[in-house]
């Protein structure tokens, strides 16, 4: 007989708001942290030591927080995008909690920016526009606009994306609409493959770099997941059905192990990343779960999953914590695929050249 | 003027020779007189005038104590020399004649005429009958019936080989005696019947009799030689009119397939009327115990002859008015009409499209006819017929665009209609066995079995990545919890329930009604307030959404509101019942639920403690270890080794009140009152015959249900007014609905009730049910009537006997 799911290890609750996103940030000195954006503007900073919020920034004009991160490798610098079109950076370093910058996207939709820190001090930002379709990549200190991409196709809105840094220059992959995918050579500006798993609106997607697999969810029972291979082509791969339709986010752990999906019918729902496996299905909201995120702590056994949800409570578990250390790459995941894809096309374009030209400004 | 002289020396010796053998003692002068006799058998004069009076004297009781108490070899010698000698008719004639001792008044004289023959074919054919009424457990084996048939078969057989040699050499033959005699053992029931020996041997239940053995001698005889086939088919012209029945019927029996039978009976059909009429009219249309290949060997011989096939068509045209006569189809039982169908079947079958389309207008009517009026039987299986015909028909009319087609569920019996579609006269003939023909496909089948799973198992593993890339060592929670969402929660109030059940929203509608009994029978009292009002939305609802299970949700959800609140409800029920514009379903459901309530409110009410399980002892999964557990397994092993010699005393049952008992008036009653009043919608006593059908079961249900009830009797005379009214019904269903109440009424009512309040209408009763349980075309409704009057006897018996034993 099967162990019965584990219960959270704790709920974090006094967001006052559905839960639209969740950060986490466990690196530096200091207690781990989870940033947590709620649906009327709050920002709650979350320590996960003393388990209360430390912080509460009220941003957006009580617009709703849709993506949270933190840039610099600090603690004390976060990013935060609202659905007043704006995106915010935040200093919040000695009790502080000041709006340092902000742009204007004037985008209507519900894309979550990404961002890519190609080396320190300087990082890539790619984020929705007035324009449904485009992605604009910016570079973050100076707002300037490094590429703007469009797919020729009629694909719909955008949907939602990721970014991240390939040997040859930062990809992004971004879901449209209509169900496709498109992967971006972000330098070059040209869309390097297409994929079309499902007829549904692409509500979220992750990729692995390290494995070179991405999965996609809509609002359909199906999650396809697709390889991206050398040739930066995308090929379908497994997939899983759920029992319930529609997935709002979804995360795959940083040590390529599990893959957390938050579904729409109250359920943070656990897979085998290899295989798709259903694992476990972990039910504790009496809402929509919006989010899901994993922790980034450096111990292993420490990473938390965290769950934001619409019944305005945000719950932490542990769960497949407790692994052979032997299995587990405690590199960073973004040093581990440079050195893959570098093995890979020994012939590409050199890091260097690319970090190069990135801070030139191309 | 010699011969006279001769014949009267002949007269006076034989004469005296008589006198000596049957009154003289002495040895010498019987073995002289013997003697002398037996010189005489040569003498044609002898034979044909003196012979049988010669026999006679030597059978007569005398003699036969003689011969066993004398032992006198010479003696014995010339007896039956007399016997063995001489010619076989009057042999046979005497000993069976002194075998029977009943002398047969027949001319002796006069041994070729008809009357004579006719007495020794009635003899030959009952030799098995009058030995073994003489010699009753001690017949040998060769005269029981079985063998001495099979032995006459193999002489008749004999005597047309003989025949066919007879008529090569241009000798000229008359059959006659044989036929006479072959429809003689026919009449007497010896043509063919089921034997079990044969069935064990051959594997199937061929029918024995005298065609058992004939009939496949003679078919393979036919097969090669036509000489043989006209000596048949003459055999068979000869056949007397009034044996001819019985002689056509063994043949077809015994024969595998038409073309058998066309070989045998050549023309018959055609020349002889009697023949015709059986073939075509009475084994078709007036019987209907033959099994289907009798059908098909009698459809198939008539197709396979350009004349013949005029036959066909004459035959399908009467097959057809048969078939679409509606009052056939109430009146005669299920089995014929399924006799009748499959000849339908397999004749429109045997038509060619040339002839379909001469015949299009009979078939298109029969079909129209006769589909309709099964369509409105009671009986599904009839249903089921009309709807098979249908479609076969319009399949073979080959109507484009307006082919039949229903919705009915496929069982043995359809599936054997469907496959008479297919049939074709000459395949039916069985391919001569031959063993090394049949031997070399199945080793070839054999090999090629065995070459695909060899090639199955050579297969190589190709699961190259399935040990590197899999999420085994992750092993997963228990996943049991994760159901189906639904969006809206159950309703938790009866009013919440009702709007639910009335609303639009699908899911809401599902939800309220899987809740719905439960519902009710937990909030008594809210119930109670809302009952009819809920009633009146179940009667209504409608499967808008195809709910699954929505008929049993809404009968349960029905019930369950009667159960609760049963006065008010029943009564609205029981007016619905014969108010406007209800259809025939709705009405069919409220006396469903009316039935249901009802017994359910007769059933003692459980205690809780007795029904509810015992709950097992739950153990929590981390001390599901061995040390914990072995207690357990000792004990129980300790328990089902133990015998125990006493259990204690069982708990007497306890008494609870009926609670149908005090409303069973208000369920009946009701029911009884308007079924005369036709209503522009619903008229019970005509066309609504199934609701009347259900109403007569569902009254007899109560009827039984209120067993013990003071109102009882009261309900079992009106019940028993009521069916007077209808026990003549037309239709079988409403038949054995007023069968099973007047069972419930002789159940349900004490005997001295039924015998005071009902009397004089009891011997009424009575007859009217020894009518029915003789003469009814139903099977069902004979046995039910049989039932009845059982039960009718039986209490009037023990209510007549008591006054007789106190007096």
């Amino acid at each position: 007989m099967s162990r019965p799911p584990p219960d959270p290890l704790y709920i974090l609750r006094g967001s006052g708001a559905p839960v639209n996103t969740l950060h986490f940030y466990c690196g530096g000195d200091g207690p781990p942290l989870l940033y947590s954006g709620s649906g009327k503007g709050a920002v709650h900073v979350w320590n996960l030591n003393t388990r209360r919020a430390e912080q509460v920034l009220e941003s957006h004009n009580s617009n709703s927080v849709i993506w949270l991160d933190t840039f610099d490798g600090s603690r004390s610098s976060l990013i935060s995008q609202g659905r007043d079109m704006r995106l915010c950076l935040w200093d919040l370093s000695e009790g502080r909690s000041a709006v340092t910058d902000s742009l204007l996207t004037g985008a209507v939709g519900f894309c979550q920016c990404s961002l890519l820190e190609s080396q320190p001090g300087s990082s890539l930002l790619a984020h929705p526009t007035q324009d449904m379709e485009e992605v604009s990549v910016v570079e973050m200190k100076s707002w300037t606009q490094v590429c703007s991409l469009r797919p020729d196709t009629k694909l719909g809105m955008l949907m939602s994306m990721k970014m991240w840094q390939a040997d040859s220059g930062p990809v992004l992959c971004a879901g449209y609409e209509d169900g496709s995918i498109v992967l971006w050579d972000v330098s070059q500006r040209h869309p390097l493959s297409f994929l079309k798993p499902l007829p549904e609106p692409v509500m979220c997607l992750d990729v692995h770099v390290c494995s070179q697999k991405g999965i996609s969810g809509s609002s359909e029972k199906i999650l396809q997941s697709w390889t991206v291979d050398g040739q930066r082509t995308l090929q379908m791969h497994h997939s899983v059905q759920m029992t319930n339709p529609g997935v709002s986010q979804m995360r795959i752990r940083a040590d390529g192990k599990i893959l957390a999906t938050a579904g729409w019918d109250n359920n943070i729902r656990v897979f085998g990343w290899k295989k798709l496996k259903p694992l476990a299905v972990l039910q504790h909201h009496t809402d929509a779960v919006n989010s899901v995120a994993f922790s980034d702590h450096q111990d292993p056994t420490q990473r938390l999953l965290a769950a934001g949800s619409k019944d305005q409570r945000i719950s932490v578990w542990s769960i497949y914590n407790v692994v052979h250390r032997t299995n587990i790459d405690t590199r960073e995941p973004l040093a581990v695929v440079e050195d893959l894809l570098s093995s890979s096309q020994p012939e590409g374009m050199g890091r260097a050249a690319v970090k190069g030209s990135l801070a030139m400004g191309i | 003027m010699g011969s006279v002289e001769t014949e009267c020396f002949l007269k006076l010796q034989v004469r005296s020779h008589l006198r000596t053998l049957s009154c003289s003692q002495e040895r010498m002068e019987l073995l002289h007189a013997l003697r002398s006799l037996a010189g005489l058998l040569e003498d044609a004069e002898f034979t044909r005038t003196y012979y049988a009076r010669a026999l006679q004297v030597l059978v007569a009781k005398d003699w036969s104590k003689r011969l066993l108490h004398d032992h006198d070899k010479e003696l014995e010698r010339l007896w039956r020399e007399m016997f063995l000698r001489g010619p076989a008719e009057p042999v046979l004639m005497t000993l069976l004649d002194a075998i029977s001792s009943a002398r047969c008044e027949v001319d002796r004289s006069s041994a070729d005429s008809a009357q004579y023959r006719e007495a020794l074919i009635g003899q030959i054919s009952a030799l098995p009958s009058i030995t073994s009424n003489q010699l009753r457990a001690n017949t040998p084996e060769d005269l029981l019936p079985h063998r001495f048939y099979t032995l006459l078969a193999e002489s008749i057989l004999e005597t047309l080989e003989r025949t066919c040699q007879a008529l090569r050499a241009g000798h000229d033959c008359s059959l006659s005696f044989i036929s006479q005699l072959l429809g003689k053992v026919c009449i007497q029931g010896n043509g063919s019947y089921e034997n079990p020996h044969n069935s064990i041997n051959e594997g199937s239940n061929c029918p024995s009799g005298i065609f058992g053995t004939m009939a496949p001698r003679l078919s393979s005889l036919t097969r090669v030689d036509p000489l043989m086939q006209r000596v048949t088919q003459n055999l068979l012209e000869k056949v007397p009119e009034r044996c001819m029945e019985s002689v056509i019927t063994g043949l077809v029996l015994s024969l595998k397939g038409p073309t058998a039978v066309s070989r045998l009976m050549g023309d018959l059909v055609l020349n002889n009327k009697k023949a015709q009429f059986v073939l075509t009219h009475k084994m078709l249309l007036q019987q209907y115990q033959h099994p289907s290949l009798l059908l098909k060997s009698v459809l198939g011989y008539l197709s396979l002859d350009s004349e013949r096939r005029v036959l066909l068509k004459q035959v399908l045209r009467s097959v057809c008015q048969v078939w679409c006569n509606s009052s056939a189809v109430k009146h005669t039982c299920v089995e014929q009409q399924l006799y009748v169908t499959r000849a339908l079947l397999l004749t429109v079958a045997l038509l060619q499209n040339s002839e379909v389309q001469e015949l299009r207008q009979e078939l298109v009517q029969c079909m129209l006819g006769g589909v309709q009026c099964r369509l409105d039987s009671n009986i599904e299986r009839i249903r089921r017929m009309g709807m098979v015909v249908g479609e076969c028909l319009s399949q073979k009319l080959d109507t484009p665009g307006s082919q039949l087609q229903f919705q009915y569920e496929s069982n043995e019996e359809i599936q054997e209609l469907r496959s008479l579609m297919e049939y074709q006269a000459v395949e039916g003939e069985e391919p001569e066995s031959d063993a090394s023909n049949n031997l070399q496909p199945i080793v070839e089948a054999s090999e090629v079995c065995a070459v695909p799973s060899q090639s199955i198992t050579s297969l190589p593993v190709n699961d190259s990545d399935s040990e590197l890339d899999s999420d085994d060592d992750l092993t997963p929670f228990d996943m049991s919890a994760d159901q189906e969402k639904r969006i809206s929660a159950p309703p938790r109030y009866v009013r919440d329930c009702l709007e639910g059940l009335m609303s639009e929203d699908a899911e809401r509608f599902e939800l309220s009604l899987q809740v719905a009994a439960s519902l009710l029978r937990k909030n008594v009292t809210t119930t109670q307030e809302v009952s009819v009002q809920f009633c009146r939305v179940l009667l209504h609802l409608e499967d808008r959404y195809n709910t699954t299970l929505f008929l049993s949700l809404r009968q349960n959800a029905m019930v369950a509101l009667t159960v609760t609140h049963v006065k008010p409800v029943v009564d609205y029920w029981t007016t619905e019942f014969f108010s406007l514009n209800y259809s025939l379903r709705q009405r069919l459901d409220i006396l469903e639920v009316l039935a249901l309530s009802a017994q359910e409110l007769s059933e003692p009410i459980r205690s809780k403690q007795a029904a509810a399980q015992p709950i097992p002892e739950v153990v929590p999964p981390e001390q599901f270890d061995d040390i914990t557990h072995w207690r357990h397994i000792v004990e129980k092993r300790i328990q089902s080794k133990t015998r125990r010699i006493g259990k204690g005393v069982t708990q007497p049952v306890k008494a609870a009140p009926n609670r149908f008992a005090p409303v069973a008036g208000c369920f009946f009653f009701p029911l009884l009152k308007n079924y005369d009043r036709p209503q522009t919608t619903f008229d019970l006593l005509g066309s609504d015959h199934l609701v009347l059908g259900r109403l007569l079961h569902t009254l007899g249900l109560l009827m039984h249900l209120a067993v013990n009830a003071p109102v009882a009797s009261q309900m079992g005379r009106a019940l028993l007014d009521f069916i007077w009214a209808v026990r003549f019904h037309t239709d079988q269903m409403v038949r054995r609905g007023v069968l099973f109440a007047v069972c419930s009424v002789f159940l349900g009512m004490h005997s001295e009730n039924l015998l005071t309040d009902l009397g004089e209408d009891l011997m009424e009763a009575r007859a009217w049910l020894a009518d029915v349980a003789e003469s009814d075309c139903d099977s069902d409704c004979r046995s039910l009537a049989m039932q009845s009057l059982v039960l009718l006897d039986r209490t009037l018996k023990a209510q007549l006997k008591i006054p007789e034993m106190k007096t």
